[in-house]
């Protein structure tokens, strides 16, 4: 019986088990090399210091304590603090700016007036302006302003939009069809209530991306907390974990035990909500 | 008539009302910051008394400054570590993701967790992993080394972790690119003959070339203002001026432990400054492609 000359023979079935074996094998190698740094700091901060040091840090921990953490919560440093402030700046951050970003990115996208595309392509320039160019004038104006290590410092420069957010619910905000909204207001909508009823539910994936982006990004924010904040009243948590490692270098049950305070709230969103993370991660770019 | 510009009046009405609280926002905490970082790079100011004019000084100061020279050069070599190998183990990833085998979409979660994780803790995490004493890595090979205080080994074990954060990345952006490669043209080059290695030089990374482009110009721009990850693990150390002092470090330390802030705006601006030159680049040659693409 000839073999059939349409076949390739590198398609093979033997071949084909073997490259399917082997791309496993790449995957689940590159999977232990993501995840080990993270369970294995979780499995330090479950151990006493005497145990870290006296058995290999690849060893389980046995017995459990959670006595790091205690101590985290403890008088001494007071943890529920940086996570109550991240929290608090994360929430006010995320449904101020999304607002104002909704805001803007309706008149830009359904609204035409003088000068609307200049200032549309203002925005987007100040995209180009890197973190650590306005560092220094914002310390100084905050500083000015006697705003210094206030609550208000920590979320007033990114409070009122955010070019990013307006671009991309701009491009979203276009697609919106006319007909839906010249119905709302034929029933006499105005621009809020068209907002309100017709655009955001219609715009809802976006804004759930931006969601995400935006609790992402500020929950991670280091440079500027860092900066503008001092002392433990409003430190957030990047801020508090840093200062942790560097006054208790050497204190890995603790330090670890904090780091996995500070990644597990987020790691548990990303759980939740993965494929829409995922899928907003090659949207956008994410920053 | 004046119904009609009266109409015309009350939607620019509208449309300045809308933009109102952005424009204050990125007016007050965008813009005018940077006309500030301007203004005080010709200072000389150090927070506690008021900035004091100094004309060009800074820049003279910051562009014959050796150590200011060797933060570009250390952040080059960064660049130069990191770019290129989280893009080919990126792209990489994303063919073998983009095979669909059962389990792709669990191995994608897993590849994009250290995106979503803030890089200073991720750099603490890290910190402890390269520790002398007690860390993960010196466990694994059984040897004593002094992974991020040796000269010639911190500036890779930094370039390490961001290359570890960022190869999901990549991977996700490429698998996206690879899902709009048309299947009937690699086919076709099959049926001609084509080996898979033939398919996929002479077919898919042609018509992946916008994806590498986009990944390349972020991903180069992002390397230059890296800063948290360094801040965590090695301080911008070892030695002085320190073999991980990237630029955005020595921006940090300039101005708020050396309080010469008027030197920090002037390298900040120069920073930012080749940025755009870059970002605009970057637009021009995409622009550039894309009508050539239509027009065929």
């Amino acid at each position: 019986m000839a073999t059939n000359p349409y076949r390739p023979l590198s398609r093979g079935p033997v071949r084909r088990i073997g490259s399917t074996v082997l791309i496993y094998a790449v995957l689940i190698f590159g999977a232990v090399i993501i995840l080990t740094p993270f369970l294995l700091s979780f499995m330090t901060g479950l151990k006493s210091p005497v145990q870290f040091s006296n058995t290999s840090s690849l060893s389980l921990p046995s017995p459990i304590t959670w006595a790091n953490f205690q101590e985290l919560f403890g008088p001494d440093h007071n943890f529920i603090s940086p996570i109550a402030v991240t929290v608090q700046m994360t929430v006010v951050i995320l449904v101020v700016q999304l607002s104002c970003s909704i805001l803007a990115a309706y008149a830009f996208a359904r609204l035409s007036f003088p000068g609307r595309d200049i200032i549309f392509w203002a925005y987007l320039a100040t995209m180009m302006i890197p973190a650590v160019t306005t560092i220094v004038p914002l310390y100084g104006m905050f500083t000015a302003a006697g705003l210094r290590n206030t609550f208000w410092a920590l979320v007033l420069p990114t409070l009122f939009g955010s070019p990013y957010a307006i671009f991309l619910l701009r491009e979203y905000f276009r697609g919106v069809p006319d007909d839906l909204e010249a119905a709302a207001r034929i029933d006499g909508c105005g621009t809020l209530r068209v907002l309100w009823y017709v655009v955001i539910p219609y715009s809802r994936p976006i804004i759930a991306t931006l969601t995400v982006i935006t609790v992402v990004s500020h929950w991670n924010n280091f440079l500027w907390p860092r900066v503008i904040t001092s002392g433990p009243d409003w430190a957030v948590l990047t801020v508090a974990t840093a200062d942790l490692q560097s006054q208790y270098n050497g204190n890995w049950t603790l330090v670890m035990a904090a780091t996995t305070l500070a990644l597990l709230p987020l790691i548990v969103i990303y759980l939740i909500f993965q494929r829409q993370i995922v899928n907003s991660i090659s949207i956008g770019g994410f920053k | 008539m004046t119904n009609a510009r009266g109409r015309a009046l009350r939607r620019t009405a509208v449309g300045y009302g809308l933009l109102a609280p952005s424009m204050i926002g990125i007016g007050l905490f965008l813009i005018i910051p940077v006309l500030v970082a301007i203004a005080v790079s010709f200072d000389s100011w150090n927070i506690i008394s008021p900035p004091k004019w100094l004309g060009p000084q800074n820049y003279i100061s910051v562009l014959t400054d050796p150590d200011v020279w060797h933060s570009f050069l250390v952040t080059a070599q960064y660049t130069l570590l990191v770019i290129p190998t989280q893009t080919i183990l990126g792209l990489g990833l994303a063919v073998l993701l983009s095979k669909r085998l059962p389990g792709t979409p669990v191995f994608r979660v897993i590849f994009a967790l250290p995106w979503i994780c803030a890089p200073l803790t991720l750099g603490i995490v890290w910190k402890w992993v390269f520790a002398p004493t007690g860390g993960l890595l010196n466990a694994i090979i059984g040897t004593r080394v002094e992974w991020l205080t040796d000269f010639s080994l911190a500036l890779p074990a930094v370039s390490f972790v961001s290359v570890w954060t960022q190869t999901g990345y990549v991977a996700l952006f490429y698998l996206a690119g690879l899902s709009g490669v048309p299947k009937d043209i690699q086919d076709a080059a099959r049926v001609d003959g084509a080996g898979e290695v033939g398919v996929f030089w002479r077919i898919t990374m042609p018509l992946l070339r916008p994806t590498t482009f986009f990944v390349l110009a972020t991903s180069i721009i992002s390397s230059f203002q890296v800063f948290d990850t360094v801040y965590a693990m090695t301080g911008g150390g070892p030695g002085a001026p320190g073999r991980t002092d990237v630029i955005a470090h020595r921006i940090y330390s300039l101005a708020f432990e050396q309080l010469d802030l008027g030197k920090a705006s002037a390298l900040s601006v120069i920073l930012m400054i080749g940025l755009i030159v870059l970002t605009v680049l970057q637009q021009v040659y995409f622009r550039r492609r894309i009508t050539y693409d239509v027009a065929n």
